[in-house]
């Protein structure tokens, strides 16, 4: 028997669920693109990483998804949802729709999605791990500290991110997401 | 008992235990269709004379097919590459791996190259790389340490970057493993002792770590207890066969265990120590498992508690109020790698900066431990630690392991509370 040429089952619509994960995708990516611009811990993050560097973050079976990657110049961009015509190098999936949703409601963090098994990752470990250090900072960012703490091993002391640069970055987080 | 609201736990290694379970071996290649297997081994286990009882079993009934005796100490992506060119032209169609971690790790790399025809390993890095079973693999492990032969990953270097890779997949899982006392019977005091304490790290990290489960918590506590129990037998009496398969056991338990629930913060700075300094595992895992324990105890002390009953035993435990367990368990443990220490005429260390080769150099130097802090940092392990853990907080453990002093516990940056004790 050939797994490859195995028909994929799929699950049933939840189609609102797909819209809210998507959505969130969508903010997250734009976020990320804005703060490798803004941060300096984000910025040297995305330093290490290959100049090719392009991850899909995507939940299994058809979407949705969320592309990253560095252009020419080595600058993060989020590139849309379509992979067709792209060379991903760090393929991150989430199993399922309601593994996507307990991860994108908060309710389980991005390192204890992994334990939980809700993953599946191909490509090279270390990429992951910066990836998944930068959804962590991305979260302290956006979110506030009731709900990240939830999602977040620790949360982030005075020493490691003053206010300045919390609400600082946050506000300009914001704006270039939401506009250019 | 910590359920949580979704986990997998898979283990389907065929395991076959016992005094003289080798003579199982041809039925064994039989049941899994081979014919023409290959055997990959190192130099330490052929001087040991341990291929011999392996040849004895298969005798004439098995016609082999290759032979490669010069698994290098660190399993290397080059090695691997080699070996799978010899079972190619060799044109076997099977895999037996007699060794330590080492071997067995590399034969689970060679598998995966002549399974999917392909020579580069890079290829298949990742959890979700590797889609087809492999080629049939026997891991017959020569120290109880690894736990290699149960379970789904492969660690493998990568010298030209100083890396260890790690290469997750169900796919990997051996079908079979044979724990043979022979086999373990000729180790050294000075390699039974840290391999024993590998074995237990496994067993602490899956029991405490991120991913655990009911399933693999209760093989944690089984390895721990038979670990703790048979080590020092082992060592004083290396003849004593029982000992020897009991921690033979242990060992192929906490590998089951940490399989399914994946280990932490030890095994993220051990496998950096491991790929910069070049000191073998064991040594990282037994210096440093207190210490892991000891950062992590504000969220995980009550399940350090827990562990006190199988490494101690049920009088010790009885006798130690509730809230000194945690501190009790890491004490125990240390107070046995020093044991371990003298009964190994100190070649069992318990600090950083004893570590020396065989020439009596440092192999730590103090300088080392930014870079292998910074490289701790990409260690797939760490996502599994309980705390968080960025560069300051893995100096600041280094440096405390370097030194051989217990972590202060206030200096630790705690994430939310959550440990009962």
């Amino acid at each position: 028997m050939n797994v490859n040429k195995f028909p994929e089952i799929k699950p049933k619509g939840k189609l609102i669920k797909k819209i809210y994960v998507a959505v969130m995708l969508w903010i997250v990516g734009r976020a990320i693109q804005a703060a490798a611009k803004v941060d300096r811990e984000v910025k040297e993050e995305f330093s290490a990483l290959r100049d090719d560097f392009m991850v899909k973050l995507w939940v299994a079976p058809g979407g949705p998804a969320m592309i990253i990657g560095k252009d020419k110049k080595g600058v993060v961009k989020y590139l849309g949802w379509n992979d067709k015509g792209k060379k991903v190098t760090l393929d991150m999936k989430i199993k399922n729709i309601e593994g996507a949703i307990l991860v994108f409601t908060f309710q389980e963090g991005t390192c204890e999605a992994f334990c939980n098994d809700r993953f599946i990752v191909s490509g090279d470990l270390p990429d992951a791990l910066i990836f998944v250090r930068v959804l962590n900072i991305i979260e302290v960012y956006l979110l506030p500290k009731i709900i990240t703490s939830l999602a977040v091993k620790r949360y982030p002391k005075w020493s490691q991110m003053n206010p300045l640069r919390k609400f600082g970055g946050r506000v300009l987080i914001y704006i270039r997401a939401f506009t250019f | 008992m910590h359920i949580p609201g979704y986990y997998e736990f898979c283990n389907r290694v065929k395991v076959v235990s016992g005094h003289k379970a080798l003579d199982k071996l041809p039925e064994m290649l039989k049941s899994l269709k081979s014919i023409k297997p290959m055997i990959v081994t190192d130099k330490g286990v052929m001087g040991a004379g341990l291929i011999e009882p392996v040849k004895k079993s298969l005798g004439t009934k098995v016609k082999m097919g290759a032979y490669y005796d010069n698994v290098p100490a660190d399993s290397d992506v080059k090695t691997v590459k080699e070996i799978a060119k010899l079972y190619r032209s060799s044109k076997c169609d099977s895999i037996i791996a007699v060794g330590g971690g080492s071997v067995l790790d590399t034969a689970k790399g060679v598998n995966i190259l002549v399974s999917e025809n392909s020579d580069n390993l890079m290829d298949f890095t990742g959890s979700g790389a590797l889609k087809r079973p492999l080629k049939p693999l026997i891991a017959v492990p020569t120290t109880s340490g690894t736990g290699s032969e149960m379970t789904l990953v492969a660690v493998i270097a990568d010298h030209s970057r100083d890396v260890k890779m790690l290469f997750p997949s169900l796919f990997l899982l051996p079908d079979m493993a044979i724990l043979d006392s022979r086999m373990t019977k000729t180790l050294p005091p000075f390699l039974t002792a840290p391999t024993a304490m590998d074995a237990m790290t496994h067993a602490f990290e899956g029991y405490t770590c991120m991913a655990k489960n009911p399933l693999s918590d209760v093989t944690a506590m089984l390895a721990i207890q038979l670990i703790s129990q048979n080590v020092l037998t082992a060592i004083s009496k290396p003849g004593d066969l029982k000992a020897r398969l009991a921690l033979a056991n242990g060992s192929a338990l906490a590998g089951m265990s940490f399989s399914n629930s994946t280990v932490g913060m030890v095994h993220a700075l051990g496998h950096s120590i491991g790929a910069i300094c070049h000191v073998a595992h064991g040594t990282c895992m037994s210096i440093l498992l207190p210490y892991g324990l000891e950062y992590n105890l504000h969220k995980t002390g009550h399940l350090t508690a827990e562990l006190l009953f199988p490494l101690a035993g049920d009088e010790v435990y009885n006798r130690t109020p509730l809230k000194e367990r945690p501190f009790k368990t890491i004490a125990y443990l240390r107070d046995l790698n020093k044991e371990l220490g003298k009964v190994t005429d100190g070649k069992h260390f318990t600090c950083l900066k004893e570590i020396v080769d065989r020439n009596g150099n440092m192999m730590v130097p103090k300088d080392k431990l930014p870079e292998i802090a910074k490289l701790s940092l990409n260690d797939g392990a760490i996502v599994y630690n309980p705390e968080e853990l960025d560069y300051d907080d893995i100096i600041m453990v280094l440096e405390h392991a370097w030194e051989g002093s217990p972590l202060d516990l206030k200096k630790i940056r705690k994430g939310k509370k959550r440990s009962k004790i």
